[in-house]
């Protein structure tokens, strides 16, 4: 943190217990607006649930998070996920057309603004019409974050979002979120891949068993020990 | 005495008949007599049991007797039901309130525009059918909700991170359990008739009322029953799913710890 803009994301002495299962122990950090922090560490260490605090898809058993230092429970809540989108690991598809599709967050877009956001994605504008049952892993993975997009967000929650992409896909959606942080946005990105992480994060925040190992000050190159 | 009902003596009779199949199965060396036994007297002592019963409401107990025993229906409806739907949370009283809500309707309505008495003779046995009826909805609806709020909670989410609220993210999974759960009784319905002599028609073909007549009574049973069955089905996916999400749009944990 350079002490001279307000967090994004604040958490305070954060807990999520699962039955008898610890998720998150006492998490303590803050996420920068503007810029990308990469959550890594290895499965089961708590990550996912720790992004998905920030859309409030997880509530904590104790402890607060804070946006922009407002704590979570007290903004509307269907505000706060169109502002702060959230695209899973796997790609889930909601209807049966690409257009319908990129529709499901925001009905009004139109056609224009879809074709554009199919383009932001690197997908061909052409698609708009098509059926969404024949994408390939990756083309459904980007319509997802076109989707997300839609209805413009000021922070992306990324979880894992090329795990399963081939290498175009996986540019492509580096690509939306560098141009993404270029026009102000915020992300956050749960990533196991190194090399990924010090290609978009600024910063970077090791979980291991439901607990934070390193600050968010620290640099990508600290952290070569998760692969 | 309507000479078509048989005696105590054709009943002792009949008896026979489960001797015969007490006979199959130690033939067939099925180790089931003992349970055939079993069946056979829970039967008769339960049928005898609540027909004394009855005897005393009807002539005892006036229209106030007749809401305490359907209450007392609807209590154990509710609990079957919630059995069913086990996992889902806050199942007992989801449950009870939609076959509540299915019965008080249906009957209430038939009560109120005077289509049926308000005896116990007559209320008893048309409000035991809506009970079987919302319950066997309700309990189907509240199973295929647990599958689809399982199934489908990645899409439930995906949805929810949106921005939807909880009622528009969950609306495809609902209307799919409301489907599962009405199409066997606008299905039975429909061939009411063609496939079976249906209940009520065949009690009173039985105990000597014109055929003609029979049908009457059917007709309105038909009509309550699918009524009954919506209204508990819709009953039970509202109130399970306010029981699946939270304040927050949030669909809760499957476990069912907070």
């Amino acid at each position: 943190m350079t002490g001279d803009v307000a967090p994004l994301f604040t958490l305070d002495q954060v807990t999520v217990r699962r039955g008898g299962t610890l998720l998150l122990d006492q998490v303590t950090c803050h996420f920068p607006a503007g810029a990308c922090t990469a959550l890594t560490g290895p499965s089961g260490a708590g990550k996912t649930t720790l992004l998905r605090l920030l859309n409030r898809l997880e509530e904590p058993d104790d402890g607060r998070v804070r946006l922009h230092g407002a704590p979570l429970a007290s903004l509307d809540v269907l505000a706060l996920r169109r502002r702060v989108a959230l695209v899973a690991q796997t790609p889930v598809l909601l209807t049966g057309e690409i257009l319908d599709e990129l529709r499901a967050g925001r009905p009004d877009l139109d056609r224009d603004q879809a074709a554009r956001l199919l383009e932001q994605v690197s997908l061909p504008a052409a698609m708009l019409t098509r059926s969404t049952a024949g994408l390939s892993g990756g083309e459904a993975q980007r319509l997802c974050l076109a989707r997300a997009l839609a209805a413009r967000p000021q922070v992306l929650l990324l979880d894992e979002p090329t795990s399963a992409l081939d290498a175009g896909s996986t540019r492509a959606v580096e690509q939306v979120a560098g141009s993404f942080l270029a026009v102000g946005g915020s992300v956050v990105l749960v990533s196991h891949d190194a090399a990924q992480t010090s290609r978009i994060a600024g910063h970077v925040l090791v979980l291991h068993s439901g607990q934070l190992t390193a600050g968010p000050a620290r640099q990508i190159a600290n952290h070569k020990e998760y692969p | 005495m309507n000479p078509a009902v048989p005696t105590w003596a054709g009943v002792a009779t009949s008896l026979a008949l489960v001797a015969l199949a007490m006979a199959i199965a130690r033939r067939q060396r099925l180790h089931l007599a003992r349970e055939i036994t079993i069946a056979a007297a829970r039967a008769g002592a339960q049928l005898t049991a609540v027909g004394a019963i009855l005897l005393l409401v009807f002539t005892h107990a006036g229209p106030a007797g007749a809401a305490g025993w359907l209450t007392l229906m609807v209590l154990i409806a509710g609990q079957v039901a919630a059995r069913r739907a086990r996992g889902l949370p806050r199942a007992l009283p989801v449950a009870t309130g939609a076959v509540a809500a299915g019965t008080a309707a249906t009957v209430g309505t038939l009560l109120a525009l005077g289509v049926i008495s308000p005896q116990p003779r007559v209320v008893i046995p048309v409000g035991g059918m809506v009970v079987s009826g919302a319950m066997t909805a309700a309990a189907v609806t509240l199973t295929r909700l647990r599958e689809e709020a399982a199934a489908g909670r990645p899409a439930i989410e995906a949805r929810l991170s949106l921005g939807l609220p909880a009622t528009q993210a969950f609306r495809p999974h609902l209307h799919a359990a409301l489907r599962t759960a009405l199409i066997p009784s606008i299905d039975s319905t429909k061939t009411v008739g063609l496939i079976s002599l249906p209940g009520a028609m065949t009690g009173l073909i039985l105990a000597g009322v014109s055929p003609l007549t029979a049908i009457r009574y059917q007709i309105v049973v038909m009509y309550m029953l699918v009524a009954a069955a919506a209204l508990a089905a819709l009953t039970a996916a509202r109130l399970a799913e306010r029981a699946l999400f939270d304040d927050a749009h949030r669909l809760r944990p499957q476990d069912g710890t907070r």
